[in-house]
């Protein structure tokens, strides 16, 4: 079962590493049509507002532009470190996901304040049919984040302990295209949340 | 919270009734298995047991104990209605029996009686050892296993749901459905869903990636390729079911305003999700039994199967074309003609390719030599009983004529002709054929061809009256009815038919009886002389499926290497690589399972514990190294001498 | 150093940067019609998805690439259904 091919990463060496990649690449799919679903309860409720707040009085640019910059500058290192780990370069591969998952920080750190910013205009997640479906994509991408912090540490202390080899590859990589994804799903809540609500 | 509202639904004598057979049940077996010492055997070769044979077997055990419990309800459901104005049940009791009626006949029966097939027989036919992610598989058992026991232990702390298995808003909303008991609905399936979201993901690449070297798509045996895609459907439609579930969640128990009446909510939104996911589900049932129909009737006529890229093709048409459909459940809601119009045409489309499958099993029967054994008899009665309800279906995918149908008994009765000879047939016909694979005997052809009459009659004479009385308006999820709508005879009909329903699945536990004590027991792999490579290996199967993996060169390998005289299994054996066995999928449910439990009933300190006990076992799981275990080709070898049996 | 950076990815960064101000530039310009910034928004945001799935993610590295490619264009057509099917049903046509 565990014969070795050299001709590609060694991430995907083993049998087992090559169907866990393939296997994740299948959920992603699946995860893309649960924020698509997320995205159809959005559009559909985005003008029922209520009596509460609309799109427009909430948006504020320089969050927006500090999360969105965090969370491709991230998406970037943890390119690097991968481009790291593929030349077995331990030590910055580990840099590269420090500094990744430090980014991510940041983008919940700023998040979470935004979030009271909402609540402080009068927008909870009890408000309106739209401030309910806001929150909860936002919410459900920023706990996607979230659980990529706590991941992708338990990927670092492995790393850390036991170097690159054929299991740690492999996890780092599937993290990687985890954060990777979390960093398209934001793309599509900065242009079709925030910036068609500011238009 | 008091523990008087709690056990409140104890106070009904039919709930404290059941809740004492099922207690008195549930002691016995405990007892038995403790009495016999197996709880050790079962523990170590089924609970923690990573092999997807095994793991079949408890799908398919579930999905028949299951079955019985949502017969009786169903059985239930006719007796009150057999006479009009009938008491057995009042109607909060039949709101809760239709509701969980429909949600266990779906969920707990369908899902994993067509999971537990999938287990037993994909890996084998495409030639693999095991499912790409073994240790996935048994947390999806675990997981739908947990789901399952949520919903029914709802029966008897807290009350059942009772909003229909659609859950409807505004009625299953808080403030029309006040309590916890929908809190059941969404929690059991959300995690019996999330469980079989994972089935798909595994099967989808266990698929794609694990076949027989020589097995090109265009050689894989049709009952695989029916579940390639009928996972693929998995994949994509759950998680707008997870989606779906968690706004009722967040609506019923955290005061948001998605399916709200007010500010801004939209109730109608809910059964556009619902059936986002729903009639994609429909499909996900359906599909494998046309792949199993096709295996038998293939099997059973002797004949290679008629139009196989046909088949491959309709069902890829199929696949996309169901989630085109959905808003034909709510063609009433009150939208426009060109939705209605849409909707309807994609409907009616879907009828061709479903059609063309049809014609592609009369043609394999053309010329062939049948026998009409049990899992034939399935696949020949399911044709014409089927098409009745496909009939039909398009008839009520006509949105205008639709105004007439829906909500009738005609719609009840459509979808049973749909569900009960596709899916049911076709899951009965899979089990009497794989049976002799699963252990070392068939069931008896005797007892399963009465038991097919008698499901067949039984069936017709249940859901043929429910056609006519629909016509003249009698309602659906009704509890009862006055003398003067001149229900009564077609309904008693109706109910002797579901009595004789009734006697006809208890005739497969009988056979499952009769059988362990009399069937004689097999000597090869092969009892009906198949096709495919699933019986090209022993039965039972060893541990590791095949003792040298098999090369393909055309479709149905196995059937011409039999009639060449070849040899399949040609080569030298050498050390297999397996997966170890885990205990941790049956903890880690057991721990999500208590924190569904105490987050429907809104314990949120009990909650955020077992949620850190939760992300401990997937850390434990990250941090865990497992590189499996060796079988020593000595010891294959003497496995496979043994199982030859020239010990 | 420099092999720790390779223009690939570089190159890959400063595009998405790129088209993270030209998808501002909708709230920037004056009357921009509702469509016309639509456009803006689905062209921008098309782009850096299949950069970072093509550029980073590395979809097409392996023998599985048409597998990954079809599933992963699989589940877009699903959740565009579902955009748009839900948006047909609950507010254009209703």
């Amino acid at each position: 079962m565990s014969k070795h091919n050299n001709s590609v990463p060694l991430e995907y060496s083993t049998e087992e590493n090559d169907l866990k990649i393939f296997g994740f690449w299948v959920f992603l799919g699946a995860e893309i049509v649960l924020f698509a679903t997320l995205f159809t309860v959005y559009f559909v409720l985005v003008d029922r507002t209520g009596s509460g707040p609309i799109g427009a009085d909430l948006f504020e640019l320089k969050p927006l532009l500090i999360e969105t910059f965090l969370l491709l500058t991230s998406s970037f290192t943890i390119g690097l470190g991968v481009h790291a780990m593929r030349l077995g370069r331990v030590k910055p591969m580990i840099f590269f996901y420090v500094i990744t998952l430090l980014l991510g920080a940041g983008f919940v750190a700023t998040e979470v304040d935004e979030f009271l910013h909402f609540i402080h205009e009068g927008a909870t997640i009890q408000t309106s049919a739209f401030t309910s479906s806001l929150f909860t994509l936002l919410g459900t991408h920023g706990a996607h984040v979230s659980f990529g912090l706590l991941w992708g540490t338990a990927i670092i202390i492995q790393v850390v302990r036991h170097g690159i080899n054929a299991r740690t590859a492999n996890k780092a990589f599937i993290f990687s295209l985890y954060w990777h994804f979390l960093d398209v799903v934001w793309i599509f809540l900065f242009s079709f949340i925030y910036l068609k609500g500011m238009m | 919270m008091t523990l008087e509202i709690l056990f409140s639904p104890l106070k009904e004598p039919l709930i404290l009734g059941t809740a004492i057979g099922i207690l008195v049940g549930g002691i016995a077996m405990i007892a038995g298995i403790t009495y016999f010492k197996k709880w050790t055997w079962l523990y170590k070769n089924y609970f923690t047991s990573v092999d997807h044979k095994k793991i079949g077997i408890m799908y398919i055990f579930v999905a028949l104990i299951m079955l019985f419990k949502g017969g009786i309800e169903a059985l239930l459901m006719r007796a009150q209605t057999a006479v009009p104005q009938n008491k057995i049940l009042d109607s909060n009791h039949y709101n809760e029996i239709f509701t969980t009626h429909g949600v266990l006949m779906i969920l707990f029966v369908a899902m994993p009686f067509v999971i537990g097939l999938m287990n037993v027989a994909i890996p084998l036919q495409i030639g693999a050892r095991d499912v790409a992610f073994p240790r996935l598989n048994l947390l999806s058992f675990w997981l739908f296993l947990v789901g399952c026991a949520l919903l029914n232990i709802s029966f008897i702390i807290g009350g059942s749901p009772n909003a229909g298995w659609t859950s409807y808003f505004p009625l299953a909303g808080i403030e029309f459905s006040p309590g916890i008991q929908n809190n059941y609905y969404a929690w059991s399936l959300q995690i019996a869903g999330i469980g079989t979201l994972a089935t798909g993901i595994n099967f989808v690449t266990t698929i794609i990636k694990m076949r027989a070297p020589g097995m090109t798509w265009m050689k894989i045996p049709m009952f695989t390729w029916s579940c390639l895609i009928t996972n693929v459907i998995i994949t994509f439609a759950f998680p707008v079911l997870t989606v779906a579930l968690v706004l009722m969640t967040l609506d019923r128990q955290f005061g948001t305003k998605f399916f709200a009446m007010t500010d801004g909510g939209m109730d109608m939104l809910w059964a556009n999700l619902f059936w986002v996911w729903g009639h994609p589900e429909v499909y996900i049932v359906i599909l494998p039994a046309f792949g199993i129909f096709s295996e038998v009737i293939a099997t059973f006529s002797r004949k290679n199967l008629f139009g196989y890229g046909s088949m491959v093709a309709s069902m890829v048409i199929i696949s996309l074309l169901s989630f085109m459909v959905w808003a034909h459940h709510f063609y009433t809601m009150g939208h426009g003609v060109l939705v209605n119009g849409v909707f309807s045409v994609t409907t009616m489309l879907i009828a061709v390719p479903t059609g063309v499958k049809m014609f592609n099993w009369l043609l394999t029967m053309r010329h062939g030599r049948i026998t009409f054994t049990t899992p034939m008899l399935y696949a020949l009665g399911f044709i014409p009983i089927f098409t009745i309800g496909g009939v039909t279906g398009v008839m009520l995918a006509m949105a205008s004529a639709d105004y007439q149908y829906h909500n009738t008994l005609f719609l009840v009765a459509h979808f049973h002709y749909v569900l009960i000879p596709g899916t049911v047939f076709g899951l009965l016909a899979g089990y009497h054929y794989w049976w002799p694979k699963m252990f070392n005997f068939r069931l008896n052809e005797k007892i399963g061809k009465v038991g097919f009459w008698m499901i067949v009659v039984g069936f017709n004479v249940t859901f043929f009256p429910m056609f006519i009385l629909g016509l003249n308006g009698a309602a659906r999820r009704m509890y009862t009815y006055s003398e003067s709508t001149g229900y009564a005879p077609l309904q008693m009909l109706s109910f002797i038919g579901a009595l004789v329903l009734v006697a006809g699945f208890a005739s497969l536990v009988y056979n499952i009886y009769y059988s362990i004590r009399y069937a004689p027991r097999e000597t090869n792999g092969d009892p009906w002389d198949a096709r495919s490579l699933e019986w090209a290996t022993h039965s039972p199967v060893p541990e590791y499926n095949f003792a040298i993996v098999p090369q393909v060169s055309q479709l149905d390998e196995f059937w011409y290497a039999k009639k060449e005289g070849r040899d399949l299994h040609a080569g030298k054996i050498e050390d297999i690589h397996m997966p170890n066995n885990s205990g941790a999928p049956l903890w880690m449910s057991v721990v999500m399972g208590l924190l569904t439990f105490f987050f429907i009933f809104n314990q949120f300190m009990i909650v955020i514990p077992l949620a850190v006990i939760t992300l401990l076992f997937m850390a434990y799981r990250s941090f865990e190294i497992d590189e499996g275990h060796h079988i020593h080709a000595h010891e294959v070898e003497e496995t496979e001498r043994r199982m030859r049996g020239d010990r | 150093m420099a092999e720790l950076f390779p223009k690939e990815h570089v190159l890959g960064f400063i595009g998405s940067i790129i088209l993270t101000f030209a998808a501002l530039s909708v709230i920037w310009i004056d009357d921009i019609s509702l469509i016309g910034g639509l456009v803006i928004l689905w062209i921008t945001a098309l782009a850096q998805a299949s950069l970072q799935l093509v550029l980073f993610m590395h979809i097409g590295e392996t023998a599985d690439k048409k597998a990954l490619y079809i599933s992963t264009i699989y589940a877009v057509v699903v959740g565009l259904l579902t955009v748009f099917g839900s948006l047909l049903a609950m507010i254009w046509g209703y």
